[in-house]
């Protein structure tokens, strides 16, 4: 995957990079609003990392005249003042994903393989496959090896936030906004029992490959067991 | 010496004494213009009616009628001044007889004539010396080459006039003199007290914060000043101490789980790792590490909250629904410990705030009910409305809090024994707190009977 980070602290950029490449992607780095724009219109990338406080040209504006010269490309923010207000701010300039400093490294390479894999965010499917688990958005059927599993709502909603980004690692906190719409971390891990009920239903019962797996220190991932 | 146009005191004494001191003079001069105004009306009125008889006594009777009468009228007591002259200018008639006088009379605009002398004295005092008499008359010409002067003794009023102002500008140096004494003294006063309070303030700025203002017996504004500094003071001293203790607690509790990473690492190290030793004392040591970040974000969380620095948005909340999702977070851990969640909420219970803030709020304290509860507790969870407030409440059965405690829970980094051996940063409650205050409400914790913990919120409906 091709990275542009547009970050102006030296220190924070050399380590965002190190890390990137370590897991195998390709980065690209920009000190400034100004040149970052430059590069952004020159070159094409999968994911664009923009922190939010830049010289020359500060990280909204920046995002506002990328979605104006139509580059679609998906751009995940980064911001220091990390508070639900700047989040909505970062995403109605155009920004994709959000995300407060400080964060841990996982964090940030989970929602940058999630942006890059989420070309149609969201989109109308009514069927979602991972392997061979099944969902129907319209009948909120769960089918896995064609037995019918009995989900509760949450359930549901859970497993198919895991089931659009599968075979990718989804963070706590990811799992917190995007399912339970909440900012904030409980300080009793209470994901981590939503998670393993979740496997009691999708994986216990089944004789087959786990799919459902904890990232120590990371998150989770759905994975398909083929 | 000091300077005393620099007191605000002296200079507003200042300029009312001069703005005083105008306004009587102004009043005086006014009152004064208009009585003599009056009297100078009628004694006008008088002589002129005077004229009036003497000219027609002087037509029908001649010259020698005129001052038969003139001669009748003079002898009245307080008569009016009578000189008639031939046109040698001798005086033939009348009771005025300093002829040099008359020649220079002046002529004034009104057509009244006025006139001086020191001779005329029909004096009852002869030992004192000749005084100058001032007089205003009418002068007519009679035909057949007559001048006759009616006049009138005007000369109280001239020198009431000239003692007037005499006596109005004394009168204003007294009372200049005495706004400025009065004016020194009592800024003697205030710049004393507020030289007091100034040495005070450098002693507070110099480090002394026991120091405290003085305040006096008498309810002034100064001593309100004062006193409500004092109070200010008081409340800061407080907010040290707390930081103080805050960042005392910070360093402990920082240290804690850095020296358990220590530890942990050098164990590692002298153990001869394998690569799957390294892997696995890394990843203890991430997780202890998010244990220190996740405190820092708390604490960060919570000042933020505090200091009002954050624009939080702040919506309309159906509160049952977010007691919902709160409960379906927890509900799987605490069916884990066989712990009942209940939803008592009323229907249609609304609030005007911040849903992400409140439901962090409830969450911790559910977090707490079940951490600290045992297994098979019931934890209830309810809200209704009472008047202009919506009342939270959480209740549970576990151990609860003695009443010794419950202040100082509210506070960061308090953890009570109970709590020592359970993972936790000693944040959750000062975040609720926190969160309270932010939606201008109030936290209170009361016991459940038999036992247990009832935390109750009461927060405004509209903010």
């Amino acid at each position: 995957m091709h990275i542009l980070l547009i970050e102006d602290d030296i220190n924070a950029a050399r380590y965002v990079i190190k890390g990137l490449r370590e897991s195998g992607h390709v980065v690209d780095h920009a000190s400034d609003g100004e040149m970052g724009l430059d590069m952004t219109l020159s070159s094409s990338f999968d994911v664009i990392v923009i922190d939010r406080m830049l010289p020359k040209i500060d990280g909204l504006s920046l995002i506002i005249k990328l979605r104006e010269e139509n580059i679609r490309t998906p751009i995940l923010i980064l911001s220091a003042l990390g508070e639900v207000d700047e989040k909505v701010k970062g995403l109605k300039a155009g920004a994709d994903d959000y995300l407060a400093k400080p964060f841990s490294f996982s964090e940030l390479l989970a929602r940058i393989e999630v942006l890059h894999r989420r070309t149609n965010p969201e989109t109308e499917e009514t069927f979602l496959k991972v392997g061979n688990l099944s969902m129907n958005l319209l009948s909120r059927e769960v089918h896995r090896s064609n037995i019918k599993i009995d989900l509760q709502p949450r359930e549901f909603r859970l497993l198919e936030f895991l089931m659009r980004r599968s075979n990718q690692v989804v963070t706590r906190t990811m799992l917190l906004e995007g399912v339970w719409e909440y900012h904030f971390d409980p300080q009793t891990n209470v994901i981590d029992v939503h998670i393993s009920r979740l496997r009691s239903k999708i994986d216990k019962p089944f004789n087959e490959n786990q799919m459902l797996f904890t990232e120590r220190g990371a998150g989770y991932a759905l994975r398909s067991n083929d | 010496m000091i300077n005393l146009f620099r007191l605000t005191s002296f200079r507003l004494i200042f300029i009312y004494t001069i703005l005083l001191v105008i306004s009587v003079f102004l009043i005086a001069f006014y009152l004064h213009l208009s009585t003599s105004r009056d009297l100078k009306n009628r004694v006008d009125e008088d002589t002129i009616k005077e004229s009036k008889m003497l000219i027609s006594v002087y037509q029908r009777g001649g010259v020698n009628r005129l001052a038969r009468s003139i001669a009748q009228l003079s002898q009245i007591p307080n008569a009016n001044l009578y000189a008639l002259r031939n046109n040698k200018n001798d005086i033939i008639a009348g009771n005025f007889n300093d002829k040099e006088s008359l020649w220079n009379l002046k002529r004034l605009d009104d057509g009244w004539v006025s006139f001086s002398s020191i001779r005329n004295q029909e004096s009852i005092n002869q030992s004192l010396p000749p005084k100058e008499k001032f007089f205003r008359g009418k002068e007519f010409i009679l035909q057949g080459s007559y001048n006759l002067i009616i006049g009138r003794d005007v000369s109280n009023e001239v020198y009431l006039w000239k003692r007037f102002l005499t006596n109005i500008i004394s009168a204003t140096f007294f009372v200049l003199i005495l706004g400025l004494f009065g004016g020194y003294v009592l800024s003697r006063n205030i710049l004393n007290r507020i030289s007091a309070i100034n040495r005070t303030s450098i002693e507070i700025m110099d480090g002394d914060l026991s120091q405290r203002l003085p305040v006096g017996l008498i309810d002034d504004e100064l001593n309100q000043l004062s006193a409500n500094l004092n109070l200010m003071l008081d409340r800061l001293n407080k907010l040290m101490i707390g930081m103080k203790d805050v960042s005392d607690n910070i360093a402990h509790d920082l240290r804690t789980p850095l020296n358990k990473i220590r530890t942990n690492l050098e164990v590692t190290l002298m153990s001869n790792p394998t690569s799957e030793n390294y892997k696995n004392s890394i990843q203890e040591v991430i997780q202890d590490i998010d244990i220190v970040i996740n405190t820092f974000n708390s604490l960060l969380a919570i000042s933020r909250v505090e200091s009002g620095s954050l624009s939080l948005d702040k919506e309309k909340i159906d509160i049952n629904k977010m007691l919902e999702n709160v409960i379906d977070l927890w509900e799987p851990l605490a069916e884990e410990r066989e712990i009942i969640l209940i939803n008592q909420c009323d229907q249609d219970v609304q609030l005007e705030g911040n849903r992400n803030l409140l439901s962090q709020a409830i969450s911790n304290l559910i977090d707490n009910a079940i951490k600290y509860g045992p297994n098979g507790n019931k934890i209830n969870v309810g809200a209704k409305l009472e008047k202009d407030n919506v009342i939270l409440w959480i209740s549970d059965n576990g151990p609860g809090i003695p009443d010794s405690d419950k202040e100082r829970v509210l506070e960061r980094f308090t953890r009570l024994d109970i709590s020592r051996n359970t993972q936790g940063t000693g944040l959750g409650l000062s975040l609720v707190n926190s969160s309270i205050k932010f939606h201008k409400g109030s936290i209170s914790l009361l016991d459940s009977n038999p036992n247990g913990l009832i935390v109750k919120l009461e927060l405004p409906k509209i903010n």
